[in-house]
C-alpha cells in the first residue's frame, strides 16, 4: 500500500514537475561526475601512452648487467608485449675517419609505444615506420651524415661488422633531452650485435627491457619481478617518474583534474542539498495530513524513503546516460581535433557516479527528511507548527561527512582531502557571517535609496537567514568557476611560458670558442635568434668532501684507500659550465649566487645534489682531462628542465674554469618553412653538431593543447553545474516570493516596482556573493599555487572586480529569469496558486 | 458515551511563565450527536479540537474516544485510532497538492488497507458532485470544490466521528451553506458523531448542542 501511495506520490510529482529541481541536481552531479572522470580518464590514459613514447614503452627495466630471458619470457606470458634495447657508446669507422656514436640494438617489437620516423635525407621531414633495419642495415642520425659527410647508401664499420646506412633516423620517441652525452645515433638489430664483437666484459653498456600493456599487468609484473631486483644494479622507469620532460606538465593537469572533480562534487552536493530542503519543506503538510488520516509513522517513512529512491535511482539512470553521451561527444570531438582515439575508461567512473548521486542524494537528503518525519500531525491546525527535530548540527554532520567521504574516494588522499575540508568549513563560517552583515548594511543604506531598491533591500533582510545560505552557495559557485577559470589561466600561462611559438627547437653543440662570436653575427644576420652561448668542459665529479665517488656497474673510479668510504657517483662525465649570472631559469634555492671575482666554487642542481646527497658547503672534487681541484658549494639550484634551454648540473663561476679549453652549446629557433637553411646556415662550422627538437616540441604542444581542452570542459561543466544551483537556490524561494508578491499586489504595487525589485535583489545578492567570492577564490588559490602546485602566489585584482560583476549580473539574470513566470500572473492566477 | 473528557486541561509554558488554555473541561458526547464549538479567535476552540482528536496531549485530565483513554496511548496507536474512527475536515481544505481529487479521497481508505479505496472514492466524489473532476489536481478546483473533495474524504473511511474545523471559514457565503447542506447531509447519511469548530451562527445553529469557549473555559449552552 505504501509503494502504491508512494509511486503516486512521485508519479504526480514528476509529472507536474515538482521534483525536477532535485532530479536535476541529482542527474547533474551524475553527469558531471561521470563525463569528467571518463574524460579525465580516458584523458590521462591517452596522456599516458602519448607521453610511453618518451621511453618508447609503458615501462622500462634498466641494467648495466645483461637482464635474464626469463625475465622477458615471463612478461610475455603475462600478456605484455616486450622488447630488448642494448644501448652503448662505441666509434664507427666510415670513409677513414672515426665517429663517437651512441648505439642502438633493438628486438622486434621496438618502439612499443611511439613510431619511428624515417627519410632517405638528412635533416628532412621524416615518415613513420613500424619497421626496423633490416639484418646488415643500420638507420643513423642526420649528424652522423653530417659529420662523416656520408649518404644513404654508404657502409659504415661498427666493430668487426659493416653496415650499410639505409635510412636517416628523422624522429626515435626515446631520443630523450639528454644534449651532451648524445652523440649521433645508430640503430641496428639486436641480432646483428654479436658479430661486431663491441660487447666485452666491463663494457659500459645499458640493457633495456621495454614492457607495455594494461596498467594491472604492468603492476602485476612488477610485483613478481620486484623480489628480484637489486636496487643498485635494475631500474624501473615510467614516465611518471620525473625524468621525462613532460612529468611535470602531467602530474599537474592529473592534479587540476582531480580538483575539478572534487569542486564539481562540492557544487552538485549543494544542488541536491537545496533541492532537499525545498522538496521536504513542501511536503510537511502532506506528512502532517498522513498523520492526521491515521498513517503510522513507519508507513510515512516507507513512503518517503521508497519515493526518494525511486527519485535518485531513476536520476542516476539519467546522469549515467548524459553523462557517456557527452563524455561521448567530447571524445569525438578531441579526436577530430588532435586526431587521437582515447582508450576507453573502465567501469570505475560509472561506480564512482553512482555512489556520488547516490550518497550525495541520500546523506543530504537525511536531515530535512527526519525533520520532515517528526513533523506533528497538529500542524494542520496550527500551521506555523514545525518539525520538533531542531539539531541541526546533525545537517552539519550529515552533509559535512559526506563531502569529507567524497573528497576521500575522489582523491584517495587523506590529507588533501582533510586541508580542503577545514579549510572549506573555516571559509563557510566565515562567508556565512559576512554575508549576515552585508545584508545587515544593504538594509541600512536601503533606507535611503528608491522604492524599488528599499524593496529589494527588505526582501533581502526578511530573508535574511536563508539569503546568507544562498548567498553562501551562491560566493562557491562564483568562487569555483572564479578559481577554475584562474586556475586554467595560471596553468596554461605556466605551460606557454615553457612553450612558446618560437621555443627553441635546435641544439647547436660542440662550437668552437673562436666561432662564437663569428657565429652568434652569422646567426643575426639570417634573422635566427639563439639563447646564450654556454661553455662546456667536460669533467668527472670524484669526490664529495673526502668520499669517493664510483660507477654502480664497474665499480670504477679514482685510487681508493683501503677502508675508505665510497658513494655511488653520477656513472658518467658531466657537462660543466660557468657563468657570471645566473641563468635563466634557474632558481636558487639554498645558498647565494657568487658575487663577480669570486674565489672558485660551484653551483650545484637540487635533482643532482639530492641524488648525490651533496649540501651547502661540501667541497666537490674534479678532474678535468687529468687536472684535479675542489671548489666549495655555494648554492643550490632549480632548473627548469622543461624549459627547452640548455641546463646544467653543475656551473662554476667564471674564476675557476677559465683556463680550460672548452667548445660552447646554444639553442635557437627555426622555423619549419626555413628548415632548409639549416645547411647554409651551419656549413661554416663542420664541426658542429646539431640535434633537432622539432619533434619533441610538437609532441609537448599537442599534450598541452589536449590538457587546455580538456580544461576548457571542466569549466563548462562547473559553469553549468554552477548556474544550476543558482537556479535551484531561486526556486527554493519561490513560493515565499508568492506570497510576498500577492499582498504586495493586492496593495496596489504597479508590476514595474515588483519586477525592479526582484531584479535589484537579486543583483544585491549575486554582487555580494561574486565580491565574498572573489576574497576567498583568491585566498584558496594562494594556498593551492603554493602547497599543492608549487607555483608561486599571485594576487589576481581584476577577479575583486570581475567578481562582483559578474555575480550580480548571471544572479540576477538567473533570478530573474526563474521569477519571470511568477512576475507574468496576475494577481487572481498568483491567490489561486498560493491557496 | 463516544466521547469523554475529564478535568481535561492545557497549558503551555511562555516567556512569561505558565499560560492556562483550557481549564479543566469535562464534557460528555453521545454517539449521534452533532456539536457546535463556538468562540471567539484565541478562546481555545481549536486547541480543544487538537485534544479530542488525539492531534495533541493534555497537560492534565483524560480523553476517551469509544472507551480508550488517548492519554494512555501513544503517537503510533492514537494515529490509529485516527484512522479507524476519526473524519477531519479543515478550513484550509488541507488536500495533497500533488494527488488529484480521486486520489486524495483515496489516501485514508488506502492507508486502511482498504483493497477498493479506488471504487469507493470514486462513489464519493459521485456523492458530493464531482466525479467530473476526479481527476483535477486540488489547484485547479475552486474553494467549494476542493471542500468537496475533503468532505468525500472524510466520510470515505465511514468514521465515528467527524472533525469539522471552521469548515466554511474560506467560503463565500453562499458556497458555505451548500458545503454545510453536504456535510449534514452525508453525516445523517452515516450517523456520524458531528463535532464542529466554528465562528459561523448559522452553522452552529444546525447542531443539536452548542458549546461555547471563552477564554479556556467551556459552557454549553441549553
Amino acid at each position: 500500500m505504501w509503494a502504491r501511495i508512494s509511486l503516486r506520490l512521485l508519479r504526480q510529482e514528476l509529472k507536474r514537475g515538482e521534483l525536477t529541481v532535485m532530479a536535476l541536481a541529482i542527474v547533474l552531479s551524475v553527469t558531471a561526475v561521470l563525463s569528467l572522470s571518463v574524460f579525465s580518464d580516458r584523458l590521462q590514459q591517452g596522456l599516458m601512452n602519448r607521453s610511453s613514447e618518451f621511453l618508447a614503452a609503458d615501462r622500462v627495466l634498466s641494467s648495466r648487467r645483461e637482464i635474464p630471458q626469463q625475465w622477458l619470457d615471463k612478461a610475455q606470458s603475462m600478456q605484455l608485449s616486450v622488447a630488448w634495447k642494448v644501448m652503448f657508446n662505441s666509434m664507427a669507422y666510415a670513409k677513414q675517419q672515426l665517429q663517437l656514436v651512441d648505439i642502438k640494438a633493438v628486438s622486434k617489437g621496438y618502439p612499443l609505444r611511439g613510431q619511428l620516423k624515417i627519410a632517405q635525407q638528412p635533416f628532412a621531414e621524416g615518415q613513420a615506420t613500424t619497421k626496423l633495419p633490416e639484418t646488415g642495415h643500420a638507420w643513423v642520425d642526420s649528424r652522423l651524415l653530417q659529420s662523416l659527410q656520408l649518404t644513404i647508401g654508404d657502409r659504415i664499420e661498427l666493430g668487426r661488422s659493416s653496415f650499410i646506412i639505409s635510412q636517416v633516423l628523422s624522429y626515435e620517441p626515446d631520443v630523450g633531452f639528454s644534449v651532451f652525452t648524445d652523440s649521433p645515433n645508430v640503430l641496428i638489430r639486436r641480432s646483428d650485435l654479436a658479430a661486431t664483437g663491441l660487447i666485452q666484459p666491463g663494457s659500459r653498456v645499458r640493457y633495456n627491457l621495454l614492457l607495455s600493456g594494461s596498467e594491472q599487468n604492468l603492476a602485476d609484473y612488477y610485483q613478481w619481478l620486484k623480489p628480484k631486483l637489486n636496487g643498485d644494479t635494475y631500474r624501473w622507469r615510467s614516465v611518471e617518474d620525473g625524468d621525462s620532460p613532460l612529468a611535470r606538465s602531467l602530474r599537474r593537469a592529473e592534479q587540476f583534474m582531480l580538483l575539478a572533480s572534487l569542486l564539481g562534487v562540492i557544487l552538485a552536493a549543494t544542488a541536491v542539498a537545496v533541492a532537499a530542503q525545498r522538496y521536504c519543506q513542501r511536503n510537511y503538510d502532506v506528512v502532517a495530513i498522513l498523520k492526521t488520516l491515521g498513517a503510522g509513522t513507519s508507513t510515512i517513512r516507507k513512503i518517503f524513503i521508497f519515493h526518494l529512491l525511486m527519485l535518485t535511482l531513476l536520476s542516476i539512470a539519467i546522469g549515467w546516460l548524459l553523462g557517456w553521451a557527452i563524455q561521448a561527444a567530447v571524445i569525438h570531438y578531441v579526436a577530430q581535433q588532435l586526431g587521437e582515439t582515447l582508450p576507453n575508461a573502465g567501469w570505475q567512473p560509472y561506480a564512482l557516479a553512482a555512489t556520488t548521486g547516490f550518497v550525495s542524494a541520500v546523506m543530504f537528503t537525511l536531515y530535512p527528511l527526519l525533520r520532515l518525519l517528526t513533523i506533528p500531525p497538529l500542524r494542520v491546525l496550527r500551521r506555523n507548527l514545525s518539525s520538533s527535530l531542531t539539531a541541526r548540527w546533525l545537517q552539519w554532520l550529515f552533509c559535512g561527512g559526506t563531502i569529507y567521504f567524497l573528497l576521500v574516494i575522489y582523491s584517495q588522499q587523506w590529507w588533501l582531502s582533510t586541508a580542503l575540508f577545514a579549510g572549506g568549513g573555516v571559509a563557510v563560517a566565515i562567508l556565512l557571517l559576512i554575508s549576515r552583515g552585508f545584508i545587515r548594511l544593504s538594509r541600512q543604506a536601503g533606507m535611503q535609496a528608491g522604492s524599488a531598491w528599499r524593496l529589494a533591500m527588505a526582501g533581502l533582510q526578511r530573508r535574511a537567514s536563508s539569503n546568507s545560505v544562498q548567498m553562501l552557495s551562491f560566493a562557491t559557485a562564483i568562487m569555483l568557476l572564479l578559481l577554475v577559470i584562474a586556475l586554467r589561466n595560471e596553468l596554461l600561462n605556466d605551460w606557454q611560458r615553457q612553450l612558446p611559438a618560437d621555443a627553441p627547437n635546435y641544439f647547436a653543440v660542440n662550437v668552437a670558442a673562436d666561432d662564437v662570436q663569428n657565429m652568434q653575427q652569422r646567426f643575426a644576420e639570417q634573422d635566427v635568434e639563439t639563447t646564450d652561448f654556454y661553455p662546456v668542459v667536460p669533467g668527472r665529479l670524484t669526490h664529495i668532501n673526502d668520499i669517493v665517488l664510483v660507477d654502480e656497474a664497474s665499480k670504477e673510479g679514482p685510487e681508493k684507500q683501503p677502508q675508505q668510504e665510497v658513494r655511488e657517483g653520477v656513472g658518467r662525465e658531466l657537462s660543466l659550465t660557468w657563468r657570471e649570472t645566473l641563468p635563466p631559469n634557474n632558481e636558487v634555492v639554498d645558498g647565494a649566487w657568487w658575487q663577480p671575482n669570486a674565489n672558485p666554487q660551484v653551483s650545484v642542481e637540487t635533482r643532482i645534489a639530492e641524488r648525490l646527497k651533496i649540501a651547502l658547503g661540501d667541497q666537490l672534487t674534479f678532474d678535468i682531462g687529468g687536472e684535479v681541484f675542489s671548489v666549495p658549494v655555494t648554492s643550490i639550484r632549480d632548473a627548469d628542465w622543461n624549459s627547452l634551454q640548455p641546463n646544467f648540473y653543475m656551473i662554476f663561476n667564471p674564476q675557476t674554469l677559465a683556463d680550460f679549453s672548452t667548445s660552447y652549446i646554444t639553442s635557437f629557433y627555426l622555423p619549419a618553412a626555413r628548415k632548409n637553411e639549416l645547411y647554409s646556415l651551419l656549413k661554416p662550422y663542420p664541426e658542429v653538431s646539431l640535434i633537432d627538437l622539432d619533434a619533441i616540441v610538437a609532441q609537448l604542444r599537442e599534450v598541452v593543447a589536449q590538457v587546455s581542452l580538456a580544461i576548457i570542459y571542466v569549466l563548462v561543466l562547473v559553469i553549468i553545474a554552477g548556474a544550476l544551483v543558482l537556479v535551484a537556490q531561486v526556486q527554493a524561494s519561490m513560493e515565499e516570493r508568492q506570497k510576498e508578491l500577492v499582498i504586495l499586489r493586492t496593495l496596489g504595487a504597479p508590476g514595474t516596482l515588483l519586477r525592479r525589485s526582484v531584479s535589484y535583489e537579486f543583483l544585491i545578492m549575486g554582487a555580494i556573493s561574486g565580491l565574498i567570492a572573489s576574497i576567498a577564490m583568491d585566498l584558496s588559490l594562494a594556498l593551492l599555487q603554493t602547497q599543492v602546485f608549487g607555483m608561486d602566489a599571485i594576487w589576481h585584482w581584476r577577479f575583486w572586480l570581475i567578481g562582483p560583476l559578474a555575480g550580480a549580473i548571471v544572479v540576477a539574470l538567473l533570478g530573474r529569469l526563474s521569477c519571470q513566470q511568477l512576475l507574468r500572473k496576475n494577481t487572481a492566477e498568483l491567490i489561486r496558486h498560493w491557496v | 458515551m463516544l466521547i469523554k473528557t475529564t478535568q481535561l486541561e492545557k497549558r503551555v509554558e511562555t516567556s512569561e511563565g505558565p499560560l492556562q488554555i483550557l481549564h479543566p473541561i469535562d464534557l460528555q458526547i453521545n454517539a449521534g450527536d452533532s456539536v457546535a464549538v463556538v468562540g471567539a479567535s484565541g478562546s481555545g476552540k481549536s486547541t480543544l479540537l487538537s485534544l479530542l482528536a488525539g492531534l495533541d496531549l493534555a497537560s492534565a485530565g483524560r480523553v476517551e474516544i469509544d472507551g480508550e483513554d488517548l492519554q494512555q496511548l501513544d503517537e503510533e496507536q492514537r494515529a490509529k485510532v485516527r484512522a479507524d474512527k476519526i473524519g477531519f475536515i479543515f478550513q484550509s481544505f488541507l488536500l495533497v497538492p500533488s494527488l488529484t481529487a480521486l486520489e486524495n479521497v483515496m489516501l485514508p481508505a488506502e492507508l486502511a488497507g482498504n483493497s477498493e479505496a479506488r471504487q469507493q472514492a470514486k462513489q464519493m466524489l459521485d456523492s458530493v458532485g464531482l466525479g467530473e473532476r476526479a481527476h483535477h489536481y486540488p489547484n485547479q478546483l475552486s474553494g467549494g470544490e476542493q471542500q468537496r473533495v475533503a468532505i468525500a474524504r472524510a466520510f470515505i473511511g465511514k468514521p465515528k466521528i467527524l472533525f469539522a474545523d471552521e469548515p466554511t471559514g474560506n467560503l463565500d457565503a453562499k458556497t458555505g451553506e451548500k458545503i454545510e447542506q453536504l456535510l449534514f447531509q452525508l453525516n445523517q447519511q452515516q450517523g456520524t458523531t458531528l463535532i464542529v469548530v466554528t465562528h459561523d451562527n448559522k452553522l452552529a445553529q444546525r447542531c443539536s448542542r452548542k458549546l461555547t469557549m471563552a477564554a479556556g473555559r467551556l459552557t454549553e449552552e441549553q
